[in-house]
């Protein structure tokens, strides 16, 4: 890997001032995106997948603040330096994001065509016919029928998938160097979620752009992502390119999630449980995040935050004990095959 | 296979719901939510109900336990016709006289099934009006021992317990109002139920704000439990939970249904949750039910295309895993106005011009295999 990473995401610290204290959603995380690569984010509530995302859009709530000393640097520059308005110009142009639930992210009142129009006209010189015509030509490619007709219809006009590809179409525009995917299948039906990953696996083979991945289903990581970094109480447990890390995990918590995954394409006798329920954030443990739900935690871990550790090349754990759950998998697998 | 009890036996229910249109809310048009679906649950087993949204696979949960009622069709439960039970006398007659009387005065006994039988020997002894006051005698009592039989867990472990009463009202109340137990022995019994489940006994007298929602789902199958039920419908019972909850929740009712000999049918749209936890499994597509198969037939050798490609659809946690994927075009169409023929038809890879003409009914292919389409197996 000599490529320069897109975008870099150095110590990001976010944090939230409520009411009851302070909640520290996101909580040292690092990793790169190269370009044009898959980078899935998986991690259950609570784990600060969805606030990591925004926090490099710069598109927190009032409440939240992103720490000094976290850097998000994209081509070289760091975001969080950037004055608002030099932001609003790579927000939608360099970076686009997509959201859970489109229905939301839509606004109502106007077509889908006038909001595709914008994205185009505010960051394009171009006129407002082309526009259209680059908006129609948009929808046609993410497979919308009928996209002349379309383009003057309202979101609500739209079924879930349909809007899902409006949303990308939106997105993708102006050509973007990196898209941000939030869970962008999760309120969709799972033959809808097949045609929508289809869509963006054949849209980046052809514009070659990055995607963040953000996803808490396991199965969709598997299928589309190249690298992983999964998340837990706001920090990063393990990262690893996707065929390492479902064969060879390295982390207590990679291993339970995996584990207690029902699957189609093996039988299980039992499904692991990881006992205990996910954190509160405004009251996480203190040592590792994830000691009060691990079978190998003992005083140290309850002590102090383990460091990530190069477990293999390019393969990153935090975890003091990565080794047992290596003898762990290696039981496991002795107990499959015997 | 023989000697396994048929617990409940659905016979071609239907459910519409009406659209009501303009200032005398006049009705326009109907949602066939069910229409027409048969099966049977048999003692102690796990039946998965899957589909994907708008299929009507809640409705058929709701419907089977008089949520609502059902437009026509019959079902039976423990071998008693249950359903007239929530209708008012004068409609539960009316629906006694055109399902049995006719036929009994029409039909020759000989071919009449085994409930009808029992129907018969009855209507032979007390006579017509006798038949009637004799069915019609106690329905709250058959009401009560109805809801004692069938209980449900939801999905939105939020929504579905009241935030201003404590869990010990909220698991209680229905068990007492059924006199399962009696109110003296509220403490005891809430507390077994809770700690059953996994949660703490002493936090019954919390609200269920002060839970997360694992727990909250298990104080809702301790309600279900408490009640002494023969079957439990757990309607999407994990799809809100983190993965990790979910797989503690799947194992707790793993773990009842042995300790209680306890019946579920279960829906979800999670085919893999579906293949961990079910004996049998039945999937619907707009209203209708496309297949119906013991699980490893149905995992193994799928034979409806619908099924194939939902298979396929669902994501498996294994990047070097290789399958096949078939991707469905369009969207599910509006029950409102269903294709013809087959509902499928317009989405399907290997559709015929018979498929849009007539519609296929639910055949037995194999022993216990059931497949609605003219084509079974044909999508490879």
């Amino acid at each position: 890997m000599e490529k320069k990473p897109l975008l870099e995401v150095k110590n990001l610290k976010t944090y939230f001032y409520t009411e009851d204290g302070i909640v520290k959603a996101v909580d040292g995380v690092d990793f790169e995106v190269y370009p044009g690569e898959t980078l899935g984010i998986v991690g259950e509530s609570g784990s600060g997948k969805s606030v990591t995302s925004l926090s490099i859009m710069r598109l927190l709530d009032p409440n939240g603040e992103i720490v000094e000393g976290s850097e998000i640097i994209f081509e070289g520059k760091n975001l969080l330096e950037l004055s608002e308005d030099e932001m609003r110009k790579i927000r939608g142009n360099d970076i686009a994001m997509i959201f859970q639930e489109p229905m939301v992210a839509l606004n109502p009142v106007f077509t889908i065509g006038e909001q595709i129009m914008e994205a185009i006209l505010l960051h394009q010189d171009v006129s407002k016919s082309e526009a259209r015509k680059m908006a129609i030509e948009m929808l046609k490619k993410v497979g919308i029928p009928e996209p002349e007709k379309r383009v003057d219809e309202y979101p609500h006009e739209l079924s879930g998938g349909m809007r899902q590809r409006a949303m990308i179409a939106m997105a993708l525009s102006c050509r973007p160097k990196l898209l941000i995917a939030d869970e962008p299948t999760t309120a969709l039906d799972v033959t809808i979620q097949a045609q929508i990953l289809e869509l963006m696996r054949e849209l980046q083979k052809e514009y070659g752009m990055a995607i963040i991945l953000i996803t808490h289903d396991v199965g969709v990581i598997a299928e589309n992502a190249d690298r992983v970094v999964v998340m837990y109480g706001g920090m990063v447990m393990e990262t690893a390119n996707v065929h390492e890390l479902f064969k060879e995990m390295r982390h207590p918590y990679t291993w339970g999630l995996l584990n207690s995954l029902p699957r189609l394409d093996i039988e299980q006798e039992r499904l692991y449980n990881i006992p205990g329920i996910v954190p509160d954030p405004l009251h996480f443990p203190p040592g590792c995040r994830f000691n009060t739900r691990c079978e190998f935690a003992d005083e140290k871990c309850r002590k102090e935050i383990p460091p990530l550790y190069e477990v293999n090349k390019d393969h990153f754990s935090r975890c003091f004990y990565y080794q047992k759950v290596e003898e762990a998998q290696k039981l496991k697998k002795a107990g499959e095959s015997a | 296979m023989s000697e396994k009890k048929v617990l409940v036996r659905v016979e071609n229910l239907v459910k519409y719901f009406p659209i009501r249109a303009g200032v005398f809310k006049r009705i326009v048009a109907w949602v066939r939510a069910v229409d027409d679906v048969s099966f049977d649950i048999y003692e102690g087993e796990t039946v998965g109900l899957v589909g994907e949204s708008g299929c009507g696979k809640t409705t058929v949960g709701m419907t089977l336990l008089r949520l609502y009622e059902p437009t026509s069709g019959r079902i039976i439960v423990d071998n008693e016709d249950t359903t007239y039970y929530f209708m008012p006398k004068i409609k539960a007659k009316k629906y006694l006289k055109n399902t049995y009387i006719k036929k009994f005065k029409n039909e020759d006994p000989e071919t009449f099934t085994f409930i009808d039988k029992k129907y018969y020997d009855l209507y032979k002894e007390l006579g017509e009006s006798g038949f009637y006051s004799k069915l019609l005698s106690d329905l709250p009592e058959k009401r009560s021992e109805f809801r004692k039989t069938m209980q449900i867990v939801f999905q939105d472990p939020y929504s579905s317990l009241n935030p201003r009463i404590r869990i010990k009202t909220i698991v209680s109340e229905g068990p007492v109002l059924h006199k399962v137990i009696k109110k003296s022995e509220v403490i005891e019994k809430v507390k077994a139920a809770l700690e059953e489940v996994g949660i703490h006994g002493d936090h019954m007298y919390r609200f269920p704000h002060q839970f997360s929602g694992g727990q909250r789902q298990r104080i809702g199958i301790a309600r279900a439990l408490l009640m002494n039920p023969k079957l439990i419908v757990a309607d999407e019972a994990v799809a809100a939970l983190d993965v990790s909850i979910r797989s503690q929740v799947i194992n707790l009712m793993l773990d009842l249904q042995e300790k209680h000999n306890l019946t579920y049918l279960f829906i979800s749209h999670d085919l893999s949750v579906i293949k961990y936890i079910s004996d049998r499994v039945i999937v619907m597509y707009l209203g209708k039910i496309v297949e119906n198969a013991p699980k490893k037939v149905l995992f193994d050798d799928p034979l409806h295309p619908y099924t194939k490609a939902l298979m396929s659809a669902i994501p498996v946690p294994n990047p070097d895993y290789k399958k096949k994927r078939i991707i469905l075009t369009g969207d599910v169409p509006s029950p409102v106005n269903p294709p013809t023929g087959c509902r499928f038809h317009p989405r399907c890879p290997v559709a015929k011009e018979i498929c849009s003409k007539e519609e296929p009914q639910l055949r037995e292919i194999q022993p216990g295999h059931f497949v609605a389409c003219h084509f079974p197996g044909s999508l490879k």
